[in-house]
């Protein structure tokens, strides 16, 4: 859409909330609007609906803070209400944290930081942080990841040139935190595409189990994307 | 979250089926909680969430105080799987808490085919699946639904059927309880007590004794335990509680919408129809509370659609007052008003045309017989005429898709009335041929045939059903009758009918069979890529069953019906005399033409079955 909508929304999305999926976000936001009697602008047409676009579909079972949702407001209302306002009408796990007026398009996105939790049932092994080194020091790393766009039902990546940052530290004594950073778009790394091919890479270092969290997003400078 | 459960969330599809925390779900404090229930439906979350009998409930239970009721669905294969795998007993959504500590587990029974699923939740829940089995410590099983009115395949299985509608009931069961157990009372004595509130049946205290020939030679109450139970109405739905501030998914349910229920029963008497009879007595609600409901319900929810829920939408005297009044609301906010079940006989033109403002290009009818004969036999009042010209409104307004609804294998059906269906659908294709305004386009006429079984308490409840063999032979023939392109027809499977008829009229003995199902691995068996008929088949061999016993003959008047001793409030003698005119082919007018003294009436407290309005806006006049 050519067209930059107005208005937009950072919320959070948690514990049960993660397990919402990307279109059932949208149509939840869809009515929580209206539940919140915050007027937005409908889309023409045939079979009108209110217009609320989600800045990157966040997979099912990711938690993230820093969700971008843009939509318009059609009547006037400070936009430091909007936040509590929906907050009364949303369901568990879905938090919003403010709401202004958009800056950069959509399309200006670049990277995200991840927190990847993995989580050893028997123990952290040892050659951990240094595996995944090793998986990234390689020239190049061509995965396949899953599309639905390719007829062979899969495309080629290159993980190598998509990962910006990254340091790993243990919490306790079966719990170790991956923070990274990541491209978001054109094209995106999926951190469970990256983790996939970790565990190809070493699958020794296999987690028992892993947790995604998005933590902020980034402009191609470096800033904050609002 | 339970820790187990987060790590199996993700590899079933559709987690959110099984996650709760959706907006208005109730979370109370245990801490002021003495009372837990579970209220289970035997399918899955979108199918139980579209239930409005369910949000009733949960309503009225949640609105007691210490009383903390939780939802439970059944888990889709995948996930029982991952459950049973990882040793994780069946939850409530709420809490996340396993259901077998619960005081009580209820099940909605819309479904014969769901069965299995009670057992399998059972089992899952690591409650007794037996009755006899279960402790102090175990919860007390109960069920409602349609088909708890004849509830018999579950006697072995459920403590407590609910008959009826269960706004009343329900929390009077509720308070037995709580006072029973302040008392120090244990199960069997809360049990026998609960036998005493009406619409309460209690299956152990009942003893059921055969004769030789496998019918039932009597029903014995035990001593002080009312022979008849009979199921329980609200008296005044305007009154009654009404779901407006109710749970709205998080993920897509079947239906996605507000429903407004206009009016509770049936005023047309449709032979073949157990929600007809049994809903009995028609009471409506006033308009000005349906409006007021149906506008807080979409403010309350975000929806942009509600439809109309009823028996008969057509039937209801105000209908057109009630869609004025919805229609000022939702048509300046793009809600969408959908006023399903409205007859072809007195299909409202002007508020088809002021509904559809887009998109109406089809339009469903249920004649359910090809010939007059046979639908003045079952009582289906509608007229070739009348369809036809309903038909014609529609093609002339640029609709091109028909959907024609039948059912084979109704009593005293012939050849004949097989190729009326065909004819049917040909008038209404040459209908179009002369009425269309867009004929470029082409027609879809889709013709559908079920295959019928007999419920408890209609007319046909003593009826046998036709063989499998049979209906096959009547879709082929149907099938050769039928050689437009522009008709396409659409047959249901006999396999399911069959045993949704062994299971509708079945007795106490049916349990064993089914339990047997359960252990050979039936569940969801209302889904086609679940259901195994031959496991349903080889499960009655093993329990010494013989379903065509219950499927294919025909009972007598004497019969002493597996359901003899509960009354949903109509006559036996009134539907024997109904089935009469059945034969005869003599139509029975509608309530409002002619009472027929079915027996009714009786359960309103004022004996004023149909009245314009209810009780309490009633005496405002």
């Amino acid at each position: 859409m050519a067209k930059m909508h107005q208005h937009r929304i950072r919320y959070e999305k948690t514990g049960r909330g993660i397990y919402i999926s990307h279109l059932d976000t949208m149509a939840m936001f869809q009515r929580a609007f209206l539940r919140a009697g915050i007027d937005i602008w409908q889309t023409e047409g045939f079979n009108r609906h209110t217009y609320v676009s989600i800045a990157l579909p966040l997979s099912l079972g990711c938690s993230s803070l820093c969700e971008v949702l843009e939509f318009d407001l059609e009547s006037e209302i400070a936009l430091d209400q909007v936040p509590e306002k929906l907050n009364a009408v949303l369901p568990e796990g879905i938090r919003v944290l403010e709401c202004y007026e958009s800056v950069s398009q959509f399309k200006l996105l670049r990277t995200l930081d991840w927190t990847i939790t993995m989580e050893y049932d028997n123990g952290i092994p040892a050659a951990l942080d240094e595996s995944f080194r090793a998986m990234l020091a390689q020239e190049s790393y061509v995965v396949r990841k899953k599309s639905n766009k390719s007829k062979k039902g899969f495309t080629e990546v290159d993980i190598i040139p998509m990962v910006f940052s990254w340091e790993m530290k243990p919490e306790g004594e079966t719990t170790v935190n991956l923070s990274c950073n990541l491209a978001a778009q054109n094209p995106s790394l999926n951190p469970q595409v990256l983790m996939d091919a970790f565990t190809q890479f070493a699958p020794a270092c296999k987690p028992d189990f892993i947790r995604y969290c998005r933590k902020e997003i980034y402009l191609e400078n470096g800033e904050k994307f609002r | 979250m339970d820790p187990k459960l987060e790590r199996i969330l993700l590899n079933v599809q559709k987690p959110a089926r099984y996650t709760g925390g959706e907006y208005n779900a109730i979370i109370k404090d245990k801490k002021d909680v003495d009372t837990r229930f579970a209220f289970c439906f035997p399918d899955t979350y979108e199918i139980g969430m579209s239930n409005l009998g369910m949000r009733i409930l949960y309503g009225v239970m949640n609105g007691m105080d210490g009383v903390w009721c939780e939802r439970c669905f059944a888990p889709w294969g995948d996930m029982e799987e991952e459950m049973r795998k990882a040793e994780l007993p069946l939850w409530a959504l709420e809490s996340g808490d396993p259901i077998g500590t619960f005081d009580f587990i209820g099940f909605s029974l819309g479904y014969e085919m769901a069965y299995t699923n009670v057992l399998n939740m059972l089992d899952l829940a690591h409650v007794p699946l037996r009755a006899g089995q279960r402790g102090e410590n175990d919860p007390i099983v109960v069920a409602g639904g349609t088909c708890a009115y004849n509830g018999e395949p579950l006697a072995d299985f459920i403590d407590i059927f609910s008959l009826g509608e269960g706004e009343d009931v329900t929390v009077e069961m509720i308070e037995l309880y709580r006072t029973c157990r302040k008392q120090g009372l244990g199960r069997r004595e809360y049990l026998r007590r609960a036998a005493q509130i009406p619409g309460l049946y209690v299956p152990s205290l009942y003893k059921v004794t055969y004769n030789e020939d496998g019918t039932i030679a009597a029903i014995t109450p035990e001593e002080g335990v009312p022979a008849v139970v009979t199921k329980r109405i609200v008296q005044d739905l305007d009154k009654s509680y009404y779901p407006v501030k109710t749970i709205i998914p998080s993920t897509e349910i079947v239906h996605d919408r507000v429903m407004l229920e206009v009016f509770r029963g049936c005023i047309r008497g449709c032979r073949f129809c157990q929600a007809g009879y049994c809903y009995r007595p028609v009471r409506p609600k006033s308009p000005e509370v349906l409006i007021r409901q149906g506008i807080e319900s979409c403010r309350e929810s975000g929806y942009q659609e509600m439809t109309l829920s009823s028996l008969s939408t057509s039937d209801y005297r105000p209908l057109e007052q009630l869609c004025d009044g919805l229609l000022d609301y939702c048509e300046s906010r793009n809600i969408n008003l959908s006023v399903p079940s409205l007859r072809a006989d007195n299909f409202s033109m002007a508020l088809q045309q002021r509904l559809q403002k887009a998109r109406k290009s089809s339009i469903t009818f249920a004649p359910e017989a090809g010939t007059q004969r046979l639908r003045d036999t079952i009582n289906k009042n509608v007229t070739e005429a009348e369809l036809l010209q309903s038909c014609r409104t529609v093609f002339e307004g640029g609709g091109n898709a028909v959907k024609l609804y039948f059912m084979l294998g109704l009593p005293t059906e012939t050849d004949e009335d097989v190729a009326g269906i065909a004819d049917l659908a040909q008038k209404v294709y040459l209908c179009w041929k002369e009425h269309a305004s867009h004929k470029a386009r082409g027609v879809r006429i889709t013709v559908s045939t079920s295959f019928f079984v007999p419920k408890p308490f209609t007319p046909f409840q003593w009826e046998s059903q036709i063989t499998m063999e049979e209906y096959r032979r009547r879709v082929n023939l149907l099938r050769s009758k039928i050689t437009n392109k522009s008709i396409i027809y659409n047959w249901h499977d006999p396999d399911t009918s069959y045993i949704e008829a062994v299971l509708a009229r079945g007795d106490r003995r049916v349990g064993k069979a089914l339990e047997e199902v359960w252990r050979r691995g039936g569940r969801m068996d209302a889904w086609s890529e679940y259901f195994d008929f031959q496991r349903w088949m080889d499960s009655f061999a093993a329990a010494g069953i013989d379903p065509d016993f219950y499927a294919l003959r025909e009972r007598s008047y004497e019969e002493v019906l597996p359901w003899s001793m509960i009354s949903v409030g109509v006559r036996q003698s009134y539907l024997w005399r109904e089935r009469q005119q059945a034969y005869k082919s003599v139509i029975t007018p509608d309530c409002r033409v002619q009472c027929m003294g079915c027996g009714a009436n009786k359960l309103v407290c004022d004996g004023q079955c149909d009245a314009l309005l209810p009780i309490s806006a009633r005496n405002k006049q």
